[in-house]
C-alpha cells in the first residue's frame, strides 16, 4: 500500500467514524464540524501529495514536509485550549446548578413542612451522579 | 430600622465543633443561621439542624467559597440585606459578629481578622499579594465577613461561581466594582481542629501561589459588565 493510499484510507475512515459517532450522539455538533474538516485535508493531502509543497513554499517554508508537523501541533494546542475553555464553561454551569439545587431542596422540605405534608426520604449516600 | 439578617456557616466534616458554633451564634445574633454543608460524610448536617439552624447540603463538594455562594445566593432569593459569615470549626468568636455587622454601617464588606495570628510565611505572602493587587487588606483568608446587599448581589452571580478561594479573587471582584472594604481586628482561638486547608504544606503553598498570582495579573483593573443580576 503507497502512502497515499493510506492516507485516503485514515482520512475516509476518520470522516466515517465522525458521521458515525454524530448519527449515534456521541459528539456534538460543532465539535463535528472541526474533526471532518481534518479529515477533509487529510484527504486533499492524500489525493494531491504536491499540495503540501506549494503551501509550504507560498509561505516560505525551507523543508515543506515539516509544515505538516507545525500545522498539526498548532490545530493540537487550539484544540486543547479550546476544551478547556469548554471545561470552564462547564465546571460554572455543574457548581451554580448544584448550589440551586441544594437551595431548592431546601425549599421544597420547608414548603412541604409548612403544608403538613410528610418529609421526604434522603437520597443514597453521595449520590453524584 | 433593622436590616434583616442572614448567618452562613460552611461546613465541611465539623461534626465536632458544629453543634457548638450554631448554638452560641443564635446566643448572640437573632437571625436566622444556614449551615452550608459541603457534601460532608459525617453527620454535620444533622447536628447543625438539631443546634437550631437551617441546613443546605450540598450534592457535590464545591470548596468553601463554593459553599459560602450558595449561601450568599440562599439571602439573595430569601431578601436577606446582610450576610455574616463564620467558619464552622470555632476558630471565630460568635461575639465578634454584632461588632461586624455594626461596621456594615460605612462599608460595603467588613473582614474581621486577626494580625496577632498570621504566621512569617502568611505576612509575607499577603504582602505580596498587596503590592501585586492593591488591595489594603491585612488578612485576606479570613473567613469571618460581614456582606451588605450590594456584596451580596455582586458575590452571588456566576462571575463569582469558578472562584476556588473566598480570597483574593473574591476580595478583587469586590474592589473592582468599586465596594468599600474595611478590615477589623477580632481576636481568635487557635482552631480547635484541623488545620489551614491551604497552608498544609509546601506543594500546596506553592500551587496556592501560582494560581492566585495568575489571577491577580489577569484581573487588573477588570470591570464586570453591568446589569445582569444573579
Amino acid at each position: 500500500m503507497t502512502l497515499p493510499v493510506l492516507s485516503l484510507v485514515v482520512g475516509f475512515s476518520l470522516a466515517g467514524t465522525i458521521l458515525y459517532l454524530v448519527r449515534r450522539d456521541h459528539l456534538h455538533g460543532p465539535y463535528a464540524l472541526g474533526w471532518l474538516l481534518l479529515a477533509a485535508m487529510v484527504i486533499v493531502v492524500a489525493i494531491v501529495p504536491a499540495s503540501i509543497d506549494w503551501v509550504g513554499r507560498a509561505v516560505g517554508i525551507y523543508y515543506p514536509p515539516i509544515l505538516l508537523c507545525l500545522l498539526a501541533i498548532a490545530a493540537l494546542l487550539i484544540k486543547s485550549l479550546v476544551s478547556d475553555l469548554e471545561r470552564s464553561r462547564q465546571e460554572r454551569k455543574i457548581r451554580r446548578l448544584s448550589q440551586k439545587l441544594a437551595i431548592i431542596e431546601r425549599e421544597l422540605a420547608d414548603l412541604r413542612e409548612s403544608q403538613g405534608l410528610p418529609p421526604l426520604r434522603p437520597d443514597h449516600e453521595h449520590d453524584d451522579t | 430600622m433593622h436590616p434583616s439578617c442572614l448567618i452562613v456557616i460552611p461546613a465541611l466534616n465539623e461534626s465536632a465543633t458544629i453543634a457548638d458554633v450554631v448554638a452560641r451564634t443564635r446566643q448572640v445574633m437573632d437571625c436566622p443561621v444556614l449551615v452550608v454543608s459541603d457534601a460532608s460524610d459525617d453527620d454535620t448536617a444533622a447536628r447543625a439542624r438539631m443546634a437550631g439552624a437551617q441546613v443546605l447540603e450540598l450534592p457535590i463538594r464545591l470548596g468553601a467559597w463554593g459553599a459560602i455562594q450558595t449561601g450568599l445566593r440562599w439571602a439573595w432569593r430569601h431578601g436577606f440585606r446582610q450576610v455574616l459569615t463564620l467558619d464552622a470549626d470555632g476558630q471565630h468568636p460568635p461575639e465578634a459578629l454584632p461588632l461586624l455587622r455594626a461596621r456594615l454601617a460605612d462599608a460595603d464588606v467588613v473582614i474581621g481578622t486577626c494580625p496577632q495570628r498570621l504566621s512569617l510565611a502568611k505576612r509575607i505572602a499577603w504582602a505580596y499579594f498587596r503590592i501585586l493587587t492593591g488591595l489594603r487588606v491585612l488578612d485576606v483568608t479570613s473567613g469571618l465577613r460581614a456582606y451588605g446587599e450590594e456584596a451580596i448581589a455582586l458575590l452571588a452571580r456566576p462571575e463569582a461561581s469558578l472562584l476556588d478561594y473566598q480570597d483574593i479573587g473574591v476580595l478583587m471582584l469586590l474592589s473592582g466594582q468599586g465596594l468599600a472594604l474595611e478590615e477589623m481586628p477580632v481576636a481568635m482561638r487557635p482552631r480547635q481542629c484541623g488545620r489551614s486547608r491551604v497552608f498544609s504544606n509546601w506543594f500546596q503553598v506553592g500551587r496556592y501561589m501560582i494560581h492566585t498570582t495568575v489571577l491577580c495579573v489577569a484581573r487588573i483593573r477588570r470591570r464586570l459588565p453591568a446589569g445582569s443580576t444573579p
